[in-house]
């Protein structure tokens, strides 16, 4: 009776109204589990006590009101609050079984495995090619022509090849803003993570771009496990397979995204998705 | 679309591993323990190099100290307060330095600070756009020139000129005037405590501009809108607004001049006239800190003669620390406000 | 607008003439500001015009009464400007990058800020001073090196300052994206964060190099002066502002001369290096 798959033990979540999965729920692994997560920034905490599962290939949408937490809680899961002091999280992020939290972790290996892409646009200053290729060089040594092989397949898998494969060696900058943010997801999918983590990817864009990456997110799930933060809720409907809904830093509801969106349990996703506040 | 390979990633441990992991392959393991070992020893001599400008800070303090501690020691207090200064005897005193440096550098400040406000004034509200930044560069042009090119300018044109024309006819003019006889007593030398000073306010001139430029146009428009709106004229916005709004910045780049004036060596050394001496007259020739220094200590002879001259310049670095120190206090409240 | 009441008209006379006086005086100051700059830039062609040619570059500076050039005074700023900016600006680039990437967030970074900002504006002979007791006192004599110490002592706190303010410019985007690739500090600061404010940086190191390009204060007791060309660190090296200060002061005709000559140089590689930098930094992208 829960949505949790059988590999972890179902944990009391007092917080969150738990419904049932519209798809079945065996056979579903979670690659992150978050457990009792609480987040600060200085003395205020701004994530209270957050229990929530992503599952292997699925992708999970973070949906609420602005300040509600969403970005924050996405941007623990690789471990970016860390550049800045008097940010810290307690509980447990776990990483196939292991608590990416624990002081220890390597954090470069980590962030080899979970990717991220961000709102704005984020070309590094250089040519389309040596974006790719930057990152692929901090894990791999490839020989030249492997290494052309594994940007144009990046560049395929983020729809992108067709489109720059004549200027490989033009700056990064002068793409437009769809282009930039999908040559940001061919370099986030370069280094072959497991998860890969969109905040608000297609806030910044025009309507085309975002159908386009709207797509694209629709293939790389069957490769790769994606949160995505949106305050689209539309969007959230259209790409994912299970929703949670976030308000003042609290998980408030989280199911499968047809039912949250035509019978959700709690009250306060029923007024957000109808548009009574947000 | 090919299939993409998975990389067994997921194998790789991390620290705090189960059992179920295969070790991580030796090539991934060496390259990042290298970048590791490079990012600890990069973090190390970035740290080393900051401390180096404290480090630097504190050694001229100290050597400064050292250096004239011999000359304090031998006249105490009244080092401060002396004018003799006499190589032969060993008798030195800094009062004729000091009094020329503070006189020049107010006289200067006196004159550049009415100049350079209204200069700012022009170049924000009057000036065409499309002159705006032509003329903007050319007085930051001026700031550009090398000091010792004003000196010799100094020397072969402008003393010259005050001497033929202007300085007779001050003494002329005041002469009856009973303060002002003795400001101005001749004779004309041309050279003096007059002339540096308006070297020295030329020279701060385009600091004082450009900085009251920078915080003028940081004046939000709408204020000044509004105050148009209520029928002032440009003058009362600039001056019931713009300055009140501007004030801090606009005293911060006074207090940076003045910094920058108190220091000054060449232009002053060529003009000023070398004389130490303190005259009650603007026209006589006197000394600054930084000329004496300047013309004399590389004939010092004796340690006592070198150390005064260094402890010339540790007075020097004491004045100057405490003007630029309140002037970067005040300019940084302003940024801090500005967020 | 309908007309004002009497009383308002003669407020209003006074306010208007007011005004006009401040209007004509502020027109009036940049008159004058600008005509000073005409004035220098002018006699200073004008003057050295005459002293100008080909000797000035090849011949080595003459005693009184005879003909000569600058050469060992050129040369001899050229090597110290060098390394001065070579030895200053590694220290500067290190220093603003850790002020900027590492201890952005320390207490102590507003303190090494403070410290720079008083050793950007502190007068320079207090530099030369101490380069003195440090270098040549122990040395036992002036030397191009010593020189160049000083120089370098001018250049560390224009390039940290430009580089922490490049630096800190780079969006903190750039950075997390670069962090959220796994990417080390130390790779992230040289490819990234370098590569991204590299025109801003370079503008510092040009303008730094305007600076001290007409220093003559720290030169003065450092590398003191040598009439003759040498090459020599080790000994004193002539440099144009030293051999400025010497010959303008001097009562020979042609030492003057000479003297204006150097003047121009120095003022047109400090303007020309001034607006290169300028057209340097706004030509970015």
């Amino acid at each position: 009776m829960s949505i949790a798959s059988m590999d972890t033990p179902v944990t009391h979540m007092p917080h969150m109204a738990v419904g049932h999965a519209a798809q079945s729920a065996a056979g579903k692994k979670e690659k992150i589990s978050i457990r009792g997560l609480n987040f600060f920034y200085g003395e205020n905490r701004a994530l209270k006590d957050i229990n929530v599962p992503l599952y292997e290939r699925m992708v999970t949408a973070f949906i609420g009101p602005s300040g509600c937490g969403k970005s924050t809680l996405l941007r623990i899961l690789n471990r970016i609050y860390d550049l800045y002091p008097n940010q810290h999280a307690q509980g447990e992020v776990l990483l196939d079984g292991k608590n990416i939290l624990s002081p220890g972790l390597d954090i470069n290996l980590l962030r080899a495995r979970v990717g991220m892409v961000f709102q704005k646009p984020t070309p590094f200053p250089m040519t389309i090619y040596e974006n790719i290729a930057f990152g692929i060089r901090l894990y791999e040594t490839l020989s030249k022509s492997e290494m052309d092989g594994r940007v144009e397949s990046s560049l395929r898998r983020a729809a992108l090849w067709e489109e720059v494969k004549d200027k490989l060696n033009t700056s990064g900058l002068g793409l437009s803003g769809g282009q930039q943010q999908r040559l940001c997801i061919a370099r986030s999918v370069a280094v072959k993570p497991e998860v890969i983590l969109l905040d608000e990817p297609c806030s910044a864009l025009d309507p085309i771009s975002t159908a386009k990456i709207e797509e694209l997110i629709d293939e790389l799930k069957s490769d790769y496990t994606i949160a995505i933060v949106t305050h689209n809720m539309q969007q959230a409907a259209r790409v994912s397979n299970f929703t949670a809904f976030m308000y003042l830093g609290e998980l408030i509801e989280f199911d499968a995204t047809d039912k949250i969106f035509t019978t959700p349990s709690d009250r306060r996703t029923q007024d957000y998705i109808t548009g009574r506040f947000g | 679309m090919e299939p993409m390979e998975k990389r067994s990633v997921s194998d790789f441990a991390l620290p705090s591993a189960s059992s179920t992991t295969q070790p991580v392959p030796a090539s991934l393991a060496k390259a990042l323990s290298r970048l590791r070992v490079n990012d600890q020893v990069f973090h190390s001599i970035t740290r080393v190099a900051a401390f180096f400008v404290l480090i630097l800070l504190s050694a001229i303090i100290g050597s400064l100290i050292i250096g004239a501690a011999p000359a304090l020691q031998k006249f105490g207090f009244g080092f401060l307060t002396s004018e003799r200064w006499n190589p032969v005897t060993e008798n030195f005193g800094a009062m004729a330095p000091i009094y020329g440096t503070i006189v020049t550098s107010i006289i200067a400040m006196l004159i550049a600070v009415p100049f350079g406000l209204l200069i700012t004034l022009f170049l924000t509200e009057l000036c065409p756009m499309w002159l705006r930044r032509p003329i903007g560069i050319a007085i930051e042009l001026l700031a550009g020139i090398p000091s010792i090119i004003y000196g010799i300018w100094g020397l072969f044109v402008l003393a010259p000129f005050l001497q033929a024309h202007v300085q007779p006819f001050l003494i002329d003019l005041f002469g009856n005037i009973p303060v002002l006889k003795t400001l101005f007593a001749g004779p004309p030398y041309g050279i003096g405590i007059l002339t540096s000073s308006l070297i020295l306010a030329i020279m701060v001139l385009p600091f004082i501009t450009s900085i009251s430029r920078d915080v003028f146009e940081a004046v939000p428009p709408m204020l000044k809108e509004a105050a148009y709106g209520l029928g002032f004229t440009t003058w009362e916005v600039v001056r019931y607004v713009v300055l009140p709004y501007a004030r801090v910045g606009v005293i911060g780049g006074i207090m940076l001049g003045l910094g920058r004036a108190l220091g000054e060596t060449m232009a002053v050394t060529f003009v000023i006239g070398n004389a130490h001496k303190v005259s009650s007259s603007l026209l006589a020739p006197g000394t600054t800190i930084a000329s004496t220094i300047a013309n004399e200590f590389t004939e010092a002879v004796g340690e006592i003669y070198t150390s005064s001259l260094i402890a010339l310049g540790l007075l020097l670095f004491v004045i100057t620390f405490a003007v630029l120190a309140a002037a970067r206090y005040m300019l940084m409240q302003i940024e801090r406000r500005q967020g | 607008m309908s007309d004002a009441t009497a009383s308002m008209s003669g407020l209003y006379a006074g306010r208007r003439r007011r005004n006009a006086i401040v209007l004509t005086l502020s027109f009036t100051a940049t008159a004058i500001g600008l005509g000073i700059l005409v004035l220098i830039l002018g006699t200073l062609i004008v003057e050295s015009f005459r002293g100008l040619s080909m000797k000035v570059f090849t011949e080595m500076t003459p005693p009184p009464g005879a003909d000569g050039g600058l050469l060992n005074p050129i040369v001899g700023s050229l090597i110290m400007t060098v390394l001065g900016v070579f030895i200053g600006t590694p220290i500067g680039i290190l220093a603003g990058t850790y002020m900027a990437e590492y201890g952005r967030y320390n207490k102590v970074t507003h303190v090494i800020r403070f410290i720079n900002d008083i050793l950007l504006s502190a007068p320079s002979i207090i530099i030369g001073l101490f380069v003195y007791e440090l270098v040549v006192a122990p040395m036992g004599h002036f030397s191009g090196f010593a020189g160049s110490l000083a120089l370098a002592v001018l250049v560390i706190p224009v390039v940290v300052r430009t580089t922490e303010d490049m630096l800190m410019l780079v969006p903190r985007e750039l950075r997390e994206a670069s962090s959220a690739l796994g990417m080390p500090k130390a790779s992230m600061i040289g490819n990234i964060c370098y590569r991204a404010a590299r025109a801003g940086m370079i503008t510092g190191i040009l303008l730094a190099i305007a600076r001290i390009s007409g220093e003559t204060a720290p030169l003065l007791f450092t590398a003191l002066n040598n009439q003759f060309f040498s090459l020599n660190l080790n000994a004193p090296m002539a440099s144009l502002p030293a051999v400025i200060f010497q010959f303008a002061l001097s009562p020979y005709a042609d030492w003057q001369r000479l003297a204006w000559v150097g003047a121009m140089i120095i003022t047109f590689a400090v303007l020309g290096l001034s607006i290169l930098a300028r057209t340097f930094s706004g030509s970015r992208k």
